[in-house]
């Protein structure tokens, strides 16, 4: 499907700049969305957000209150859009029931039904699916975040991360090929987080259009394709994750340096065009400071810094960019 | 094995395992109390006097509507409050249904307490004698069953468009129904409780209570009928166009 409205270059490798983030929508876009708005009273939820999303791995990304739980709320059509549109495998996203035939939502709120087991709770959305084989199905959707050893105890006495599991299994229990999950990963343990991680890529990769909302930046990290940052309801930037930081490494960059002689490497380091601020920093133990310096070509300074620290036989202990990872992207595209 | 009305069942579930149906159980039991403090002294009024009473000035305008109130509220309103409702409405099921199997739990539930508490207190005052009366107790069920139609559809789609359903039921059947109801006359036709009472009237040739301007069977049935298939015509509406947040 071709959206016309709103022309767009291509997804892969691009980023938007915030003024213009534009949809990547593409022909394999399984949900397309149009000039979304949400708004109660004066207050903007979300604000003319366009964009796309193919079969893959999707993170929403914000910080709480950004709009994402709204975002997804519209897509699943149980909030209806102040202004806009939203389509998913073509069809509107609120008003047709069918639909959800081949969606499913891990919603965010905790609450299940505390009387009726594990089982029981999948299976009745098995029943509500009109699953011609609901026990089948529910045996499936268990085993696949293994629950089964747990899966007739009630759901009252469940932990925070086996509500998430049996939420994931419940909106599993139909194979949809569309899989929206508001914050799947909170209240996990590690081990928990790491199967539930391993299991959206394999959605993923099955063809499966999954779209993760989450504040927890390092793991989006580890599952999602493509990112779609949201801050104050606008859609902050759209794109491939690894593009977006290759787009951070042409602005000044933050690195902490501790070695045996900070001020004579600062010295040398100082005659880098590219070094835009340096400071000191104290430690708490009153050893030597650290060195914090800020680069505007941060490729080119990994590669000076040792260069400099062996030509004065300065021993480096630690190199450590202070935002290199998801939460700089994040950082970066939420505060422009 | 499929399971035909999946949300009936999972809505009785819920009821068993409230706090409400316990608060309703404990209620419905008020009527007993009066029987067997009836037991103790009759005074001049005959048993069948006695049970007229009680349904016509306790359970008609107070305990049938309360506990439909309270199960009503309880079916539809606290699934959207605590968010239990996105389970139900992203399946490929149309909201009438929804609707419809929640109904049904409802009535259902309210029917077997309410037919449970007027068949205790009528056995206690017919003092072993129950077979004697049974057209009354008979009356008085349909009575019920009729109430329970009309408050359940009135209160569930309340549930859905108040935010404090169950303060604007209470408000509706003590004060508009009980209170107001007493001193304007006119209330009374468009209170579920006046066609409740007319029922019952209608259907005995010895009501042992008067009951004023006192509808006609068919046309009180038709109204309640009428009245369940417009509020429960809203309820789904409102499912259908209330943002789920």
């Amino acid at each position: 499907m071709t959206v016309p409205a709103m022309p767009s270059p291509p997804m892969t490798g691009e980023v938007r700049p915030p003024a213009s983030v534009a949809p990547p929508i593409t022909e394999n876009a399984t949900i397309v969305v149009e000039r979304l708005s949400k708004w109660y009273g004066d207050v903007v939820a979300v604000s003319d957000v366009t964009f796309g999303i193919d079969p893959g791995v999707t993170a929403l990304l914000g910080p709480n209150g950004a709009g994402k739980s709204t975002t997804l709320e519209m897509l699943t059509g149980l909030l209806a859009p102040s202004a806009g549109t939203i389509r998913l495998l073509g069809k509107p996203a609120r008003g047709d029931v069918s639909l959800y035939r081949d969606v499913g939502l891990v919603p965010e709120q905790e609450t299940l039904y505390p009387f009726l087991t594990c089982r029981e709770f999948v299976r009745l959305n098995a029943v509500l699916q009109k699953l011609s084989d609901p026990d089948a199905a529910t045996e499936r959707a268990l085993d696949i975040v293994e629950m089964l050893p747990d899966a007739d105890r009630e759901l009252r006495g469940f932990s925070k991360g086996m509500r998430q599991r049996t939420k994931v299994a419940a909106a599993l229990v139909h194979d949809p090929s569309i899989l929206l999950m508001d914050e799947p990963l909170n209240g996990t343990d590690p081990l928990q987080r790491a199967r539930l991680i391993d299991l959206i890529i394999r959605l993923g990769k099955q063809g499966k259009t999954v779209v993760v909302s989450s504040h927890i930046l390092h793991e989006v990290e580890r599952f999602a394709d493509r990112i779609l940052v949201i801050n104050r309801g606008k859609l902050a930037a759209a794109g491939d994750y690894h593009a977006i930081r290759d787009k951070i490494d042409e602005h000044a960059r933050a690195v902490r340096i501790r070695c045996s002689d900070p001020r004579r490497l600062a010295s040398e380091l100082i005659r880098d065009n590219a070094i835009v601020s340096m400071r000191f920093e104290p430690t708490l133990d009153g050893t030597l400071p650290s060195l914090v310096i800020e680069t505007g070509d941060v490729r080119s300074f990994y590669r000076i810094a040792p260069a400099a620290a062996r030509a004065l036989d300065v021993h480096l202990y630690e190199v450590s960019a202070l935002d290199d990872s998801l939460a700089s992207v994040f950082a970066y595209v939420v505060g422009r | 094995m499929m399971d035909p009305v999946p949300i009936l069942g999972l809505t009785i579930r819920q009821f068993i395992g409230g706090k409400a149906i316990r608060v309703v159980f404990l209620f419905s039991l008020v009527p007993a109390i009066f029987a067997l403090i009836y037991l103790i002294d009759a005074g001049t009024s005959t048993p069948r006097e006695f049970i007229a009473g009680i349904f016509q000035e306790l359970v008609a305008p107070t305990l049938l509507p309360i506990v439909t109130l309270i199960l009503a509220t309880n079916a539809l309103g606290n699934e959207v409050e605590d968010r239990t409702m996105v389970y139900l409405v992203l399946k490929p099921i149309s909201r009438a249904r929804i609707v419809l199997e929640k109904f049904a739990a409802v009535v259902l539930t309210a029917t077997l307490i309410l037919w449970e508490s007027m068949l205790l207190t009528y056995l206690l005052a017919m003092r072993g004698d129950a077979g004697n009366n049974i057209e009354q107790l008979l009356a008085i069920f349909a009575a019920q069953f009729v109430g329970v139609l009309g408050y359940g559809a009135l209160f569930m789609a309340i549930s859905l468009i108040v935010p404090r359903a169950l303060l604007a039921g209470l408000i509706y059947s003590l004060l508009w129904e009980s209170l107001f109801g007493r001193f304007i006359p006119g209330i009374r036709l468009v209170s579920v409780r006046h066609y409740v009472q007319s029922i019952y009237v209608r259907l005995l040739d010895r009501p042992a209570v008067s009951l004023d301007e006192a509808m006609n069977l068919f046309p009180a049935l038709i109204v309640i009928a009428c009245l369940v298939g417009a509020t429960l015509a809203i309820a789904t509406w409102r499912l259908r166009t209330m943002n789920l947040e």
